[in-house]
């Protein structure tokens, strides 16, 4: 199996995905709601404190990019539940029936996941712009954004396959999404700058991926300081290897 | 047909898998000459026995059978022997049937040849190729159809042949060609651009071996090909198998627990109850087995223990007053059953006599009916899977 010929199965399972959206985009305008929503109200609400983001940023600036990173997190995070659901009507047995490597169909599921968060980056951004949260639009620095947004997804729901592969139904996924989604969101530097945790949690979100990828996002949209992002990326992306080969090595185990 | 249409199975140039994990040839014994019997070939590429001449002659005596499986088992914890032991082989070009009822293990058989599920001890070859060394070289020569339906229904038709094709690694330039000479060959060219969803039962199971047969395959695997279908779509989808097999010689491997189908479709049959393969042959053979006709009678009260003259019949099953009798000779058998009713001071109420069916044939292997072991094998099979899901 070439390393091209991988790479084509991947790409190809991901383009199922867009051409299933471009059928069918209901989805994707519901997941608006949530962004919107703090965005527009908490935003707007804790827009009023002073001092609260870090180096002269207004608050609605800081949070843009915790809740562009959260509403990606939500899309991957529950994405083993159509892998679950894919299990359940037989479609993952048909998949597994092609001559395509397991890890190229882990890795093609992952980019779909990827496919999904770039909407969710567009439409977050597009409320943004609309709002008037001053950003940043430099067209290398919105590209790196979706890469990282690709990454991001393709590492969380890659977690979420191999929760699918061990925990194998729908309502035990909707559980442990909720109850990982939460923790991980407010242990990182999405809605509050790190500096104003307590040690305990700050210890926390160092380990976060989340708060890599809030950190990468706000330099190229926000301050343009580089000095972390390859830091950032590089956790990220390490994170996004261990856990899509955590789903290869577990991924046999959901249709036996 | 359209000339275009035969090209659905060619052997393909590019199919070759390195000669690792080949199995030697068996030889078989009619053919002395050479190893692999096929001495008349003459390109020299180490993969021209691929591409065996005789791939589409029915029952040839073949060096290289299309599937040979031995002692294969699996096992799931805690100890339950889903597939117990069983050996077959599946010559190139034949129709062969796992018949069983529903939680037999045909299902688990199919997807350890299929390379889904590691078998717990046994070996699988297809094609001569050792499908636990090299399941992607093996998957690329087969094509499944799954029991449940595995078309996306948010995609079109041409959507899920086009993904199809390009998992199976189908060439750019071949992949349209190839694509509508399925959807034509499957009669669903009409609908080819229609979300998969709005399709019927019978036009989804259509697509699924349309899309099977993308891939151009040597060995065609349908797990209950028309399970939940109407009668009238059950026999569309039989037309086009047995289409299939006739215009193509292409081998298929079904699993079924419908005689009638089995009847159908297979050249031969292997009855599957419990994990193990009780029976074995051509239905013809099978019936042949079962010791001439069915008499079905049912006596004015019923008695334990009934036993016949051995020169008249053999009670096969018996069910209150309802007995099943078979007999070498059913048309002289049936005055002396009589006969010996009245001797015995029961009253034939009722008496009928049939050819053998595939369902005695399953009673007679198993001592059940196919119907009642269905339903007690797949309760069982229902709660297990809910077993395994709960771990």
């Amino acid at each position: 199996m070439s390393i091209v010929r991988y790479v084509q199965s991947a790409l190809t399972i991901a383009e199922m995905e867009a051409r299933k959206i471009r059928h069918d985009s209901t989805e994707l305008w519901t997941r608006l709601v949530q962004p919107a929503l703090w965005l527009l109200v908490f935003g707007e609400v804790f827009n009023q404190i002073r001092g609260l983001a870090p180096g002269g940023l207004s608050y609605m600036q800081f949070i843009t990019p915790g809740v562009l990173a959260q509403s990606v997190l939500f899309v991957a995070i529950f994405y083993g539940i159509t892998i679950v659901w894919e299990r359940d009507v037989g479609l993952l047995t048909k998949l597994l029936s092609t001559p395509s490597p397991r890890s190229a169909i882990i890795v093609g599921k992952a980019l779909s996941a990827g496919v999904r968060g770039v909407f969710q980056a567009i439409m977050v951004f597009a409320l943004a712009l609309i709002v008037g949260v001053g950003l940043r639009f430099d067209p290398l620095d919105v590209a790196g954004v979706f890469v990282v947004v690709v990454l991001f997804a393709m590492c969380f729901s890659s977690l979420s396959m191999c929760l699918a592969s061990l925990l194998k139904t729908r309502d035990r996924m909707m559980g442990i999404g909720q109850a990982i989604t939460m923790p991980l969101f407010f242990a990182s530097n999405a809605i509050y700058p790190i500096s104003l945790m307590p040690t305990w949690l700050q210890g926390i979100s160092v380990v976060n991926p989340l708060s890599y990828v809030v950190d990468a996002m706000r330099a190229m949209i926000l301050t343009g300081d580089y000095a972390n992002l390859p830091t950032d990326i590089a956790a990220v992306g390490a994170s996004t290897l261990i856990f899509i080969a955590l789903a290869s090595l577990l991924f046999k185990r959901i249709i036996e | 047909m359209p000339p275009i249409v035969l090209k659905l199975f060619e052997a393909r140039q590019g199919d070759c898998v390195d000669g690792r994990h080949r199995r030697p040839p068996v030889r078989s014994l009619t053919s002395h000459h050479h190893p692999t019997g096929l001495t008349s070939t003459p390109e020299a590429s180490p993969c021209a026995w691929l591409k065996s001449p005789v791939r589409h002659a029915k029952f040839a005596v073949t060096a290289l059978q299309a599937i040979e499986v031995e002692g294969l088992t699996k096992v799931y914890p805690p100890g339950l022997r889903a597939v117990d032991g069983i050996s077959f082989s599946v010559a190139d070009g034949e129709s062969f049937g796992l018949l069983g009822p529903n939680g037999a293990g045909k299902t688990t058989t199919i997807k350890m040849v299929t390379t889904l599920s590691r078998p717990t001890a046994g070996s699988v070859f297809v094609f001569g190729v050792n499908a636990l060394e090299s399941p992607s070289a093996v998957r690329q020569m087969l094509g499944y159809v799954t029991q449940a339906v595995s078309v996306d229904g948010d995609l079109t038709g041409y959507e899920n042949l086009l993904i199809f094709a390009k998992l199976y690694n189908v060439g750019k330039k071949d992949r349209d060609e190839r694509i509508g000479q399925v959807l034509k060959y499957m009669g669903l060219q009409d609908r080819a651009n229609d979300l998969v969803k709005h399709y019927s039962g019978g036009m989804m199971r259509r697509l699924e071996i349309a899309q099977a047969l993308v891939n151009r395959p040597r060995v065609l695997f349908l797990d209950e090909p028309t399970i939940g279908l109407d009668p009238s779509s059950k026999r569309e989808v039989w037309l086009h198998i047995k289409r299939l097999i006739k215009e193509f010689g292409t081998t298929v491997f079904l699993t079924t627990h419908d005689m009638v189908e089995a009847d159908e479709l297979c050249d031969r049959i292997a009855i599957m109850n419990l994990g193990k393969i009780v029976g074995m042959g051509t239905p013809a053979e099978l019936k042949k087995s079962v010791g001439g006709d069915v008499i079905t009678l049912r006596l004015s009260d019923s008695l334990p223990g009934i036993t016949l003259p051995t020169e008249v019949g053999t009670v096969a099953r018996t069910e209150g007053e309802l007995l099943t009798i078979l007999s070498a000779n059913g048309e002289e058998a049936v005055p002396r059953i009589i006969q010996h009713f009245e001797r015995l001071g029961l009253r034939v109420v009722s008496i009928s006599m049939n050819r053998p069916t595939l369902d005695d044939v399953f009673m007679k292997y198993t001592k059940t009916s196919l119907v009642d072991a269905g339903t007690f094998r797949e309760a069982r099979s229902t709660r297990r899977s809910f077993m395994r899901r709960a771990r």
